[in-house]
């Protein structure tokens, strides 16, 4: 028990490697108000992951004060983690941005100046670029946290106003593989199934997830399932680095990095090898297909294919702890439980060829007919709490307009400029810039105004050195909105702050097809509003700037309401009524009126009021609990895949042959990096290093490397260690422990400090298909520079 | 500083005597170790994640969090017991309450949540 001093300055400074320097981590006591004081709750959804745990917020004199579960719901069962316990401290925290900020010149100080002005520069100089250098040379980028009438409206302002697609937004770079996949493989976007599943699962199958990170609560359901059923269900992880998540696996699966897809089509050998296909299921609702011009073949083309993946060779392929018995094993689990569950991320999903890994493992869910069923899907978990519901359904990408349908489908373009009230040909038939593209045109000048909502690429895009030369250009006119300084108002002409979570109203689509209202329940500080207030604002001003009376029209049905719940909920029937109504994603059902009767949302399709206050579809495409399925039945089989993409109306079992990552180690370069999340922590941290708990519990990223490397290279745990690829460096603290795979280290991504922005490092290479860039492996070389040296956590802040 | 480290063990032998035998406390002792405060630390050591020492300190609190179902689910210390400024020793029970309002709304009156579930185990009732 005994402990001196001097052993806990040298246990602390092993572990944090630091002294610390002051900083402003505010723990006012009316933050400390407990849950029994509130004179309110109000009921939302969580701001933070993709899972979408319904919340109530506790509110004392106007004030936030408390978060909650909502032990009725279907997402959470009541149950938070702690950013969901926390983030309403993120409300009237003293370094929110309250007025609009402005500055001509990068070099300049910000000055506040009033929203008239804020607006009116904000016009002239999107209507400038545009008179000047045409339609494409403005851009908007948004986000997966941004509200769906958020997404919706500034997408509608750009296509019909502005007369460009060049809409895109965060999402594109952590789900747009898993978009792929299910487009490819199924027909139609988003998971066939539900959460409902966990409880129903026997075999859950975990790969390129830390889930127990950075999906804690559906984590938390998962190892209920496991530990509540320990002989009967089984967990597979399979993850080139062992995790808190492998802690409930009864087999983690260690290979490199980007050898998953030999280990995909291994399992799928052995199931045909061992007769453990569901035939039935195949033959009724299966077809096979190979190449760019998707040709058909047939099942013994699969599986002759699939010889250059016996369990012997992908073992070899695979490296790490990988054999091949153990490819037997976890295929036997897979095929044979009666019921598994799949769910990936970002070790799927970013990857130079995501969408293929997607294929692979949604093959193994069609060849054992683990789909439709009780306890049985592959369900993609989504990172943002609106990245699926708010820019996949919501039109938040270059390439798609709401509601699932294409820009390039000229019916579908013309069906959304009728709905609109713009003359057709209003909104250009080519898809704008991918993110990647966009990006890069910045760089090139071909950008000249960008408005970036609610995220930040000079951190989060891969090789972001590369890319912030572009946003640092003079001649680059940046529009920010935002709640907190980021890395990206760095770069910021125009800064307008805006009402976060709680302060405005709005709905969020998670990962299970399921949206849910959150109202108003305090003000936002200052000045900051809407983002629905200021994009109807800036609107109309562009509709004068351009002399272009059907940018006003865009904006005309909601001209005049109050901003706090009527221009939402106008936005949002706009969206649902006329754009979703028969599509696969109808959500005509799921009024504000539905939804804020329910628990927990409304899942869709879900085509009237009375099915959505049931809580919408459950399974997709299965007769009886889905109404489209029922609907564009064409036969008597209980599935019927509806998709649009697959006119077959079949699910495609894909030939993809396995492709390791863009850059591998080599002799310069020896090591893979890898990079990932930590529980206290979200995407930037601009938010969750304002809450004192989550910084002190996760102070700054550190680099993990294995114990036999670290030995090697004479690395100790806290020494500090230069990361270095060809395209940037860090400089961490190291964890030595049996984490990542020998010859692989993993950094945190959360963290703002310019020697520990790990996307300085990673590469910025991107799936041909998805477009989404491959953070998830890169080379690398490590170097031990010194022992611990002292570190402090670091958030931007405002100067000037 | 010498003294600060003494009254921070103190306090971790309390709050271990007080998980193991949470059900016989009387009410007094109990107000006692609520209001008894985390010794100061640096805010270097303000850094250190709390199981990071409690490892050592308190070794089988940190097993019985870490075996439990908290510990899978990596819900940490200060969700219960606060940070440095608002640490609690004994927890108010509202923070069970934020994961678990419908078992702290049906939890006989009088009992408080360890009563009858284990501090840092959570087992079933006891």
């Amino acid at each position: 028990m005994g402990l001196s001093r001097r052993e806990f300055i040298k246990r602390t400074a092993a572990l944090t490697a630091a002294s610390y320097v002051g900083m402003n981590l505010p723990l006012k006591e009316e933050n400390r108000a407990q849950a029994s004081d509130v004179d309110g709750w109000h009921r939302g959804v969580c701001r933070l992951c993709g899972t979408g745990c319904r919340v109530e917020l506790g509110v004392k004199g106007g004030k936030a004060v408390a978060l909650r579960g909502v032990t009725g719901s279907r997402t959470n069962m009541g149950y938070l983690c702690m950013k969901g316990m926390l983030f309403y401290r993120l409300m009237g925290h003293p370094e929110r941005l309250t007025k609009p900020l402005y500055r001509a010149s990068k070099k300049d100080s910000f000055k506040e100046i009033s929203w008239d002005e804020a607006l009116d520069i904000a016009s002239r100089e999107f209507a400038r670029a545009v008179r000047k250098y045409g339609n494409d040379s403005v851009a908007y980028y948004g986000s997966g946290q941004a509200l769906t009438e958020e997404t919706y409206l500034f997408q509608k302002v750009m296509r019909a106003g502005l007369q460009t697609n060049n809409v895109e937004g965060n999402p594109r770079l952590c789900m747009a593989s898993a978009v792929g996949g299910y487009i490819t493989s199924f027909g139609a976007d988003e998971p066939i199934g539900s959460y409902a599943n966990i409880e129903k699962a026997k075999c859950f199958f975990i790969i390129g997830s830390n889930t127990a990170e950075a999906h804690p609560v559906l984590f938390r359901r998962i190892m209920r399932r496991k530990l509540d059923h320990k002989d009967e269900v089984k967990v597979i992880n399979a993850d080139p680095r062992v995790s808190p998540t492998s802690r409930i696996a009864d087999m983690h699966l260690q290979f490199m990095p980007g050898t998953d897809l030999a280990l995909l089509h291994s399992m799928a050998w052995v199931i045909i090898d061992e007769g453990l296909t569901d035939r039935e299921f195949t033959e009724k609702y299966a077809v096979f297909r190979v190449g760019k011009d998707k040709k058909q073949v047939d099942f013994d083309t699969y599986k002759k294919f699939l010889d250059d993946y016996t369990p012997e060779k992908a073992s070899r392929i695979c490296g790490g702890n990988i054999t091949p018995d153990k490819i037997r094993t976890v295929a036997r689990w897979f095929a044979k439980s009666g019921g598994t569950v799949s769910l990936w991320t970002m070790g799927i999903n970013q990857r130079k060829r995501g969408v293929w890994a997607n294929n692979l493992i949604h093959n193994l869910h069609i060849i054992t007919g683990q789909l439709c069923k009780p306890g049985a899907d592959s369900l993609s978990l989504t990172g943002q709490p609106n990245a699926c519901g708010g820019v996949r359904e919501g039109g938040g990408l270059c390439h798609i307009l709401p509601a699932h349908r294409l820009v390039k489908k000229d019916k579908l373009r013309h069906q959304v400029e009728d709905l609109w009230g713009v003359p057709r040909g209003r909104i250009p038939p080519k898809p704008g810039y991918h993110t990647m593209a966009m990006f890069t045109a910045v760089n090139q000048g071909k950008i000249k105004a960008m408005w970036v909502n609610c995220t930040s690429p000079a951190q989060s895009l891969p090789n972001c050195d590369l890319y912030n030369k572009g946003l640092a250009r003079e001649d680059f006119f940046l529009v920010v909105t935002d709640i907190f300084p980021t890395r990206t108002t760095e770069y910021a002409n125009l800064i307008l702050p805006t009402a976060f979570h709680f302060e405005k109203t709005g709905v969020y689509g998670c990962t299970e097809r399921r949206s849910q209202l959150t109202r108003k329940a305090v003000n936002a500080p200052g000045d900051a509003k809407p983002e629905v207030w200021i994009v109807r604002e800036w609107a109309k001003r562009l509709s004068r700037d351009l002399n272009d009376p059907v940018i006003a029209t865009t904006v005309k049905p909601f001209d005049g309401l109050e901003e706090d719940y009527e221009l939402p909920e106008a936005i949002w029937n706009e969206y649902t009524q006329k754009l979703t109504r028969g599509r696969d994603n109808d959500l005509s059902g799921a009024t504000y009126r539905v939804l804020s009767r329910m628990d927990d949302g409304v899942q869709w399709p879900a085509p009237t009021e009375e099915f959505a206050l049931q809580g919408g579809t459950v399974i997709k495409f299965v007769k009886g609990y889905d109404p489209l399925a029922t609907k564009h039945s064409k036969d008597e089989n209980p599935y019927q895949f509806y998709g649009p993409a697959h006119p077959d109306r079949k699910l495609w079992v894909w030939l993809r042959p396995h492709k390791g990552p863009e850059e591998m180690p080599d002799s310069e370069y020896p090591f893979y990096l890898s990079t990932g999340r930590v529980i206290d922590h979200w995407h930037t941290s601009s938010m969750t290093g304002r809450i004192i708990e989550l910084m002190r519990s996760n102070p700054y990223a550190y680099v993990e490397i294995n114990p036999a490397d670290a030995q090697r290279l004479g690395i100790k745990p806290g020494d500090m260690v230069e990361v270095e690829s060809r395209r940037g460096s860090n400089l961490l603290p190291a964890k030595v422990y049996e984490g990542p795979v020998k010859g692989m280290v993993f950094v945190y991504w959360y963290d703002q400090a310019e020697s520990r922005m790990i996307n300085k490092v990673t590469k910025d290479a991107y799936d041909p298909g998805s477009k989404e860039p491959e953070f998830k492996i890169c080379a690398c070389r490590i170097r031990r520079v010194s022992g611990p040296r002292p570190l402090k956590p670091f958030l931007v802040q405002m100067k000037g | 500083m010498k003294k600060n480290i003494c009254c921070f063990l103190l306090a971790c032998f309390v709050a271990a005597v007080a998980a193991g035998c949470a059900g016989t406390a009387d009410k007094k002792v109990s107000d006692s170790m609520a209001a008894a405060r985390h010794p100061e630390l640096t805010d270097q050591e303000k850094l250190t994640p709390c199981a990071a020492c409690h490892r050592d300190i308190t070794p089988e609190i940190y097993q019985q969090w870490y075996d439990s179902r908290h510990g899978l689910g990596k819900v940490k210390c200060f969700q219960c017991h606060g940070t440095y400024e608002n640490f609690r020793v004994s927890p108010d029970e509202t923070s069970c309450a934020a994961c678990h309002n419908a078992q702290f709304q049906h939890a006989a009156k009088g009992k408080r949540c360890w009563d009858c579930h284990p501090a840092h185990g959570f087992v079933a009732h006891r």
